[in-house]
């Protein structure tokens, strides 16, 4: 009697629920094994079960835990995310995107590592740092930074707000970064100068080469700062005379997964322009620059630590 | 998608004439959804080797991208899975004592087995799954797991024979 893989699988599986309910009698244990003798494929199916328990057996069970069930976001979620930002949007925003038109109304978001440049109906022009978020409605002339770092460009009169966890900022014949960091946004203005309000109604004016600090707390006050920090929105990453430590956690938010590194090169000094676009070329430059061993567990892990220490 | 539908013309389709034609197409494609070209070209070589070993005809393929484009989907999504476990495994790593993390070695061959374990389980019920994991990797009874989920533990061994029969007729 030669049976289907199906009907054997599904006759082991109930055979090996029984078992483990702890309901089996010595009745159900004499009909297993007659089930198990009576083919070679149910043995074969048998001993196939055993092996999928014993992988199970010898894992760690707290990690297996945490990593197996995680929260599953579900399958469409996933396919959804899978497919990006396109699957999501109205065919109108498609279309602009490919003609390519402008934006009036659009959740934008990036992935960890990208950059998207967008230009908004207005004749204003967006950009999106890695793993960010932007919501944008022209009808209100309103764009909120739910997450991450924008850069912003209105040529024109007209003022648009960009709203932030912390405050609004506003904006017009103006260019300004604004970024979101845990527990403030940083307001970088680039040209022109723009108003900061925080959320108890005291307001700045800031200017060109002048960033301000917007916090829970209230409004700091604007102090210049380096133009280079911006560097992302050309792409490029840039370092002057930079403790290792701040470079690399800057670069980590380029890179997907996980970026480690020996405390003993945090005090080194870097110092010049990287590429964004190949994050893992800038890992290979610093180590041979500064001598490092690159540790690549995974493309997502990455370890780097002084060359001697692994000698 | 229009752009993923687009129909071109080739005369003598084969594999490679479909590589060179849409390859770069192809790894543009991802890279939008992926948001960086390593990956995208990582999974649009994959997408092409799935398509060698599919069954499918290269020279019958009426549409080809709209085919390649089905078959970059799935590996996206598997993709995501992977990596979605890739960084539950991380931040369970991370929270461990230090004397209780795994040598390197461990870890990256712990993480093998558990992306094949995720791969076998996936398309499980998200209960089916908890329960059948709660009993395997807990060691729990199935009337704590009953317990657990507010369920009979006849429903219990329900689950536990679906999600057995699951893996086995992977396995088989």
């Amino acid at each position: 009697m030669s049976r289907t893989a199906p009907d054997v699988a599904r006759a082991a599986a109930q055979w090996l629920a029984l078992l483990e309910s702890g309901t089996a009698g010595e009745r159900d244990h004499a009909g297993l094994q007659q089930w198990r003798d009576s083919h070679p494929q149910h043995e074969q199916a048998w001993q196939k079960a055993q092996l999928l328990r014993q992988r199970f057996a010898e894992l760690p069970s707290s990690l297996a835990m945490a990593s197996l069930d995680r929260p599953q976001p579900g399958r469409r979620a996933v396919l959804k995310r899978a497919l990006g930002v396109a699957a999501l949007v109205p065919a109108a925003w498609l279309l602009s995107r490919q003609l390519p038109l402008d934006v009036w109304r659009a959740d934008l978001h990036t992935a960890t590592g990208e950059r998207k440049r967008v230009p908004l109906a207005d004749g204003s022009a967006l950009q999106l740092n890695t793993a960010s978020a932007v919501d944008v409605n022209l009808a209100q002339r309103r764009l909120t930074l739910v997450d991450g770092e924008m850069a912003l460009s209105v040529p024109g009169a007209a003022a648009l707000t960009v709203h932030t966890r912390y405050g609004q900022v506003v904006a017009s014949q103006a260019e300004v970064c604004v970024r979101q960091l845990a527990q403030a946004c940083v307001v970088s203005v680039l040209k022109g100068q723009v108003q900061v309000h925080d959320g108890a109604g005291h307001s700045a004016l800031v200017r060109g080469g002048q960033q301000i600090r917007l916090q829970a707390s209230g409004l700091g006050v604007p102090v210049p700062f380096d133009a280079l920090q911006l560097g992302w929105r050309d792409g490029v990453l840039t370092a002057q005379n930079q403790g290792l430590g701040d470079f690399l956690r800057e670069l980590d938010r380029y890179r997907p997964g996980v970026l480690r590194w020996d405390p003993s090169l945090e005090a080194l000094r870097v110092t010049g322009s990287f590429r964004l676009d190949d994050t893992d070329r800038i890992l290979s430059l610093l180590a041979t620059t500064h001598g490092l061993q690159v540790q690549w567990r995974t493309r997502y892990w990455v370890t780097l630590a002084p060359r001697k220490t692994l000698a | 998608m229009n752009d993923a539908v687009s129909p071109t013309t080739t005369a003598e389709p084969s594999l490679s004439t479909l590589y060179r034609d849409h390859r770069s197409w192809l790894e543009s494609w991802l890279r939008r959804r992926l948001g960086n070209a390593w990956d995208a070209a990582d999974l649009s070589q994959d997408t092409f080797l799935r398509v060698l070993a599919s069954a499918q005809p290269v020279a019958q393929l009426q549409e080809p991208r709209a085919y390649l484009v089905t078959v970059g989907k799935r590996l996206l999504v598997n993709f995501h899975q992977r990596r979605s476990l890739e960084q539950a495994y991380l931040n369970a790593l991370a929270r461990l004592p230090d004397d209780c993390v795994p040598s390197p070695e461990q870890r990256w061959l712990l993480l093998e087995t558990l992306q094949a374990l995720d791969e076998l389980l996936d398309g499980l019920l998200p209960v089916v799954r908890r329960a059948f994991l709660w009993s395997q990797l807990e060691g729990l009874g199935y009337r704590e797991i009953a317990e657990r989920l507010k369920v009979s533990e006849r429903t219990v061994k329900r689950y536990m024979a679906q999600a057995y029969e699951h893996c086995l007729l992977v396995e088989l």
